[in-house]
């Protein structure tokens, strides 16, 4: 930015796992008040190079200077000791303690006997929280608080030391648009005393809102930093990817079949309140709304997950109670689910072996499976579904995170669902695959299938569903078609019975 | 050489663990017939060694299947105590009557280790920790305290039982036909939908309940297996010793788990093969005889056993998920 | 509206302290029915006996805290009390009591040091080292007994203040040290914080490590104590004492609010804990029952009072997941 030297420097990192090499010869220059931000597909390597920087990880070879000083094996405690921060996309608090503790984790303030001195303990913690004007409860277990308010205790946790360096990691995630706005005028308080901001994100809206330059990694290797002006939507992308990107890739006709699915009333206590909607064949429907609107908790009512107190369902117009996953599967009704790596996937068995689920519970006679005509359809599906590496026994451990995501997907689509539930089927995946599974969702939609998306990217939303149901608090707050939709309406939607967090 | 290794690096994680303690158990041989100056590969030592260690195969068999859910089943030792008990205890109504009353037994021990670890969802090591201890204050009320050798009136156990041990059909030893009976439907289990399930309950048990496997069948039934092959277990006890014993069978959760985990299987779950447990069972005879070749003292034994174990589960605990 | 309903605000108390509140009632039911049951020389009885796995409790506290268990706890009475009887044979008291207080450090340092360096779960690694002890407590011993005739010692086993065994009183001042600890100081706080998100602690800058060997090693001393008390009151090391100790332990930590997967847990809770199970063995002793039934009986009530523990901590998981 002016013409001091960078407060930290990276040359030539080079990094790998497990004989696959993750980065390779990466430079980087952070300088003090600027927010420099990092983008890539997944696997280019981002969160691999700030866990270099926070301590995480130790370089296999390059250098890192740090303030004029050549750094060598950096641990977490020390960088945070020296003023390099990192938050995290996983919450990293202790569920268990309270807010202030949390705070002050490590180096908890002490009085001359040794013994923790809480009044000021406590201190720490208030005077940062109140100071954004977020009211939160200091001494309750943090596991109580909502979603949104324990990351900005784990901002607040990373505040409260001497920074010279901020690295977040995709920390909007789970964010409205109000709570992204605190953070950015948070982001900017600090850029102006002077601390060196290093911002990973898929928004491109938000790089464009808060960065000043930014740095494209791609399969491991720098392809370009530079100022955030010298870039646009499209050229970014592109450095990302390599290739054009169709942005326009709008959904394609809308048919409206026969009613498949309707959902009267349906209600659970405290999550859902009297959901009420239809889904047609050959449509998809998109759910959208803030974090803590219901969405994922009435896909579970939806397949059998959870049981609802209230409500009916019917399918094709029969009346039908879903008692379990398995059940649903059955009637023909399957789920992506929102966390895959928790829910969707066993990551320690083979690929074929996590797609094969549904076909094992059909084509099994007494129990016996038949393994042979079980593979060739595994096979058939990889293919179809360009799932890479295309190695039937690779254990899904291994796979990056759109090409597991592709896996479910696989299992779904063998699974012969009429409706599929996807919740958040783009998430942590990079735009190529991205676009691959938009195409399936496409192809899907004109074989007649039924497909409900839960979406917290707006624009995959707007481009993606043939209409739009807004959830907030729990119920069905509004309904949409795609030619009257735009982000604003949406979010008015949401936003007009949930209160700004 | 590098054709080798590319096949080796090809197949699947569980065949590459079966091959890797193959070689152990080889090497291990080899060792075993240097100390023994060819004695250990004589064809009467390794009937001995089937005729001791089947009733570790037939148990060690179910300890897998627990283990490969990711839970573990410490009471097996008393309840393979208490099945010989009840066997012995109820001679008077007939050998097949007292049988079926051990497996009925049994089968509830393990519905209540399933029950607690399935819905109450207790850690497997706790459970059968206590049930453990329980089932084996029971046995000892049971017997009096001591072992026994005949029914509640007097009824002595059968002759045809006793010889058991001694007789062939077609060639093959009792003891080793009921092992392969138990090894073949284990086999199937695994290559059945059920088996697909255990396995994915193992390796990550929301998924496997979100992609419809009904998990709680499968853990509770495991346990269930678990205990009525222990109760086979008792019967196969009485058949070589002629007594039921509450207080035998104290190394047996040990043995078996350390049997699973040379073999391969992770204790987290999610893997575990038939064969490498039956060559874990064959390892640990071998190091038995191996020891007493050395003149290790036995009561130093159980504590070389416990090392093994540690060795073999750090071995195999990297492929915990994530 | 002010709820001005007494029965639910008893529950909500009851709810939270229900440990306590069985001790209350199942002492009452004992004072009242069985006799005997409230006499000093009983109730000090039950402190004897109870002081040991008060002691054990201690130190399966602070291993569960951080998301550990420690089984060996029994064998390492065991073990112990063959290792305190032979030195004190040899070199006398003193170096006997330090000498064990050594090796139940080491042995408890052993235990960390396989849990924090590798990825081996406590109960495997427990399970193992238990093993261990046990062959090892057989070895020394060549399986006998070994009796203790420095009069001492055995003194210090049956010896009382103001008819409380001083090894009770003892268990208290160092139930309290460890109360100070966990509350007030940093590394007490952090054993807490290993416990409820070891990743979350570990990226803080807490030594992970370094705390599961700590609270290992904590384990170990205090499973030393327990079982140098354990040898006094029997004037003999035995090869097969200490059998079920570390369940009873464990259960008293679970029972006074502990969580099996870290993070939560009392000493005070604990101190109930053993409270509790010592007057339960204390009435079915008693009242007569035979030793196996005993053992069956305590048995079903150490998995129905876990069970029901952890099946309330489950709701409360569930309650405040996030929305």
């Amino acid at each position: 930015m002016d013409h001091q030297p960078p407060v930290l420097s990276m040359r030539k990192i080079c990094k790998s796992f497990a004989g696959i090499q993750v980065l390779k010869e990466v430079d980087l220059d952070l300088y003090a008040g600027e927010a420099h931000c990092l983008v890539g597909e997944n696997g280019a390597g981002k969160s691999t190079l700030i866990k270099i920087i926070s301590g995480a990880y130790q370089p296999d070879s390059g250098s890192i200077t740090y303030q004029g000083q050549l750094l060598k094996n950096v641990s977490p405690h020390w960088a945070r000791e020296h003023g390099i921060n990192t938050i995290y996309q996983e919450i990293d608090l202790i569920p268990t303690l309270s807010a202030a503790e949390n705070i002050s984790l490590g180096i908890e303030p002490i009085k001359k006997n040794g013994s923790i001195d809480w009044p000021a303990l406590r201190e720490r913690a208030t005077k940062i929280l109140e100071g954004w004007g977020a009211e939160i409860n200091v001494d309750v277990p943090v596991n109580t608080l909502k979603v949104a308010y324990q990351q900005m205790v784990a901002i607040a946790k990373a505040l409260s030391l001497n920074n010279r360096v901020l690295i977040l990691d995709e920390p909007t995630a789970v964010f409205t648009s109000s709570e992204i706005d605190l953070l950015f005028s948070i982001l900017q308080k600090l850029k102006s005393q002077g601390i060196a901001l290093l911002y990973i994100s898929h928004h491109l809206d938000e790089i464009f809102r808060i960065g000043d330059r930014v740095t494209v990694l791609r399969d491991g290797t720098l392809i370009r930093t530079g100022a955030v002006d010298e870039f646009n939507k499209s050229s970014l992308v592109k450095a990302m990817v390599g290739r054009d990107i169709d942005f326009s890739l709008r959904n394609g006709d809308h048919c409206q079949g026969e009613e498949l699915l309707r959902a009267e009333g349906v209600t659970r206590h405290g999550v859902v309140e009297d959901a009420s909607f239809s889904l047609h064949c050959g449509e998809i429907v998109g759910v959208a709304g803030l974090v803590g609107a219901g969405r994922t908790e009435m896909a579970r009512l939806l397949v059998g997950a959870d049981r609802p107190d209230r409500g009916k369902l019917y399918l094709r117009g029969q009346p039908v109670e879903v008692g379990s996953p398995k059940e649903a599967l059955l009637k023909g009704i399957g789920m992506l689910p929102e966390n895959r790596k928790e829910e969707g996937l066993v990551l320690m068995r083979s690929m074929s072996e996590n797609i094969a689920y549904s076909l094992v519970e059909k084509d099994a006679r007494f129990g016996l499976v038949p393994w042979r005509k079980i593979k060739k359809a595994v096979q058939d599906m990889i293919q179809a579904v360009d799932i890479r590496p295309a190695r039937p026994a690779l254990q899904v451990l291994y796979m990056s995170g759109g090409n597991q995501q592709k896996v479910v997907l696989s299992r779904l689509l063998l699974a012969e669902c009429d409706l599929m539930i996807l919740d958040e089927p783009t998430r942590g995946v990079d735009v190529g695959a991205r676009l691959e599974i938009y195409k399936i969702m496409q192809a899907l939609k004109k074989q007649g299938k039924a497909i409900l998306m839960i979406s917290s990217d707006l624009p995959e939303i707007l481009t993606q569903a043939d209409r739009i149901l807004v959830m907030a608090k729990g119920r069905i707050a509004g309904e949409l078609t795609a030619a009257e939709a735009t982000e604003e309406k949406v979010l008015s939607i949401a936003l007009r019975l949930g209160e700004a967090v | 050489m590098q054709n080798i290794l590319q096949r080796y690096r090809s197949t699947s994680f569980d065949t590459q663990s079966v091959l890797k303690i193959l070689m152990i158990l080889v090497g291990l041989v080899l060792l075993a017939s240097a100390f023994s100056q060819g004695v250990f590969l004589q064809p009467k030592n390794l009937v001995n060694l089937i005729y001791q260690n089947a009733l570790l195969i037939v148990i060690a068999l179910g300890q897998m299947l627990v283990i490969i859910t990711g839970g573990i089943d410490l009471s097996v030792g008393s309840m393979l105590a208490i099945s010989s008990v009840l066997v012995v205890l109820f001679q008077d109504y007939g050998l097949p009557a007292s049988i079926a009353i051990a497996l009925i037994a049994s089968v509830a021990f393990g519905l209540v280790n399933g029950f607690l670890v399935t819905y109450v969802r207790l850690p497997a090591f706790v459970v059968t920790l206590a049930t453990m201890q329980i089932i084996s204050s029971i046995a000892k009320v049971l017997s009096g305290g001591g072992a026994i050798y005949t029914g509640l009136h007097g009824a002595e156990i059968p002759v045809g039982l006793g010889e058991f041990y001694k007789n062939t059909l077609a060639g093959i030893p009792y003891p080793l036909f009921v092992c392969l009976i138990v090894i073949g439907l284990a086999a199937l289990y695994l290559r059945s939908s059920i088996g697909h399930y255990t396995f994915s309950i193992g390796g990550n048990e929301r998924a496997a309940y979100l992609s419809g496997i009904p998990t709680r069948l499968v853990k509770m039934a495991v346990y269930v297996i678990s205990a009525a092959l222990c109760c086979l277990g008792g019967v196969l006890f009485v058949a070589r010793v002629g007594m039921g014993d509450p207080q035998t069978g104290t190394w047996i959760p040990l043995d078996s788990i350390a049997a699973v985990s040379i073999g391969g299987a992770s204790l987290s779950g999610g893997t575990g093969t038939i064969l490498g447990t039956l060559i874990g069972v064959v390892i640990l005879s071998v190091l038995n005889n191996i020891m007493n070749l050395l003149g290790v003292p036995p009561t130093l034994q159980p504590a070389i056993k416990g090392i093994v174990i540690l060795l073999a589960v750090y071995l195999n605990s990297a492929r915990k998920q994530n | 509206m002010r709820a001005k309903i007494y029965p639910s605000q008893v529950v909500g108390f009851a709810e939270q302290n229900s440990a306590l509140v069985a001790l209350v009632i199942v002492c009452l039911l004992g004072a009242l029915f069985v006799s005997n049951f409230a006499s000093g020389m009983n109730l000090s009885a039950i402190l004897f006996q109870y002081a040991i796995i008060g002691f054990l409790g201690l130190g399966q506290l602070l291993v569960i805290l951080t998301g550990g268990i420690d089984l060996s706890q029994g064998a390492q009475v065991a073990m112990i009390s063959i290792i305190t009887a032979v030195l004190m044979r040899q070199a006398g008291v003193l170096p006997a009591v330090l000498g064990s207080l050594l090796v139940g450090t080491v042995f408890g340092l052993t235990n960390g040091l396989l849990v924090s360096r590798t990825r081996m779960p406590a109960f495997v690694v427990t399970l193992g080292t238990m093993g261990v002890a046990r062959g090892l407590a057989q070895v020394i011993s060549d399986s006998k007994p070994i009796a203790i005739e420095v009069g001492s010692f055995v003194d210090f086993g049956r010896s009382t203040l103001a008819g409380i065994p001083v090894s009770a009183i003892l268990w208290v001042v160092v139930s309290l040290g460890l109360w100070f600890f966990l509350a007030q100081r940093r590394t007490g706080r952090h054993i807490y914080a290993v416990g409820g998100s070891e990743e979350s602690a570990r990226l803080s800058g807490i030594a992970v490590k370094n705390v599961k060997l700590l609270v290992f090693g904590l384990s170990g001393l205090l499973s030393a104590v327990g079982g140098i008390i354990w040898t006094a009151r029997l004037s003999s090391g035995s090869p097969l004492g200490g059998n079920g100790y570390e369940m009873e332990s464990i259960a008293a930590v679970i029972v006074g609010g502990g969580y099996m997967l870290g993070g939560i847990g009392t000493v005070s809770g604990t101190v109930v804990g053993v409270l509790l199970f010592g007057v339960i063995n204390s009435i079915l002793n008693l009242v007569g029952i035979s030793p196996y039934w005993q053992g069956t009986i305590k048995g079903i009530l150490i998995l129905a009072a876990v069970a029901l523990s952890q099946f309330r901590r489950i709701d409360h998981g569930s309650q405040a997941r996030r929305s």
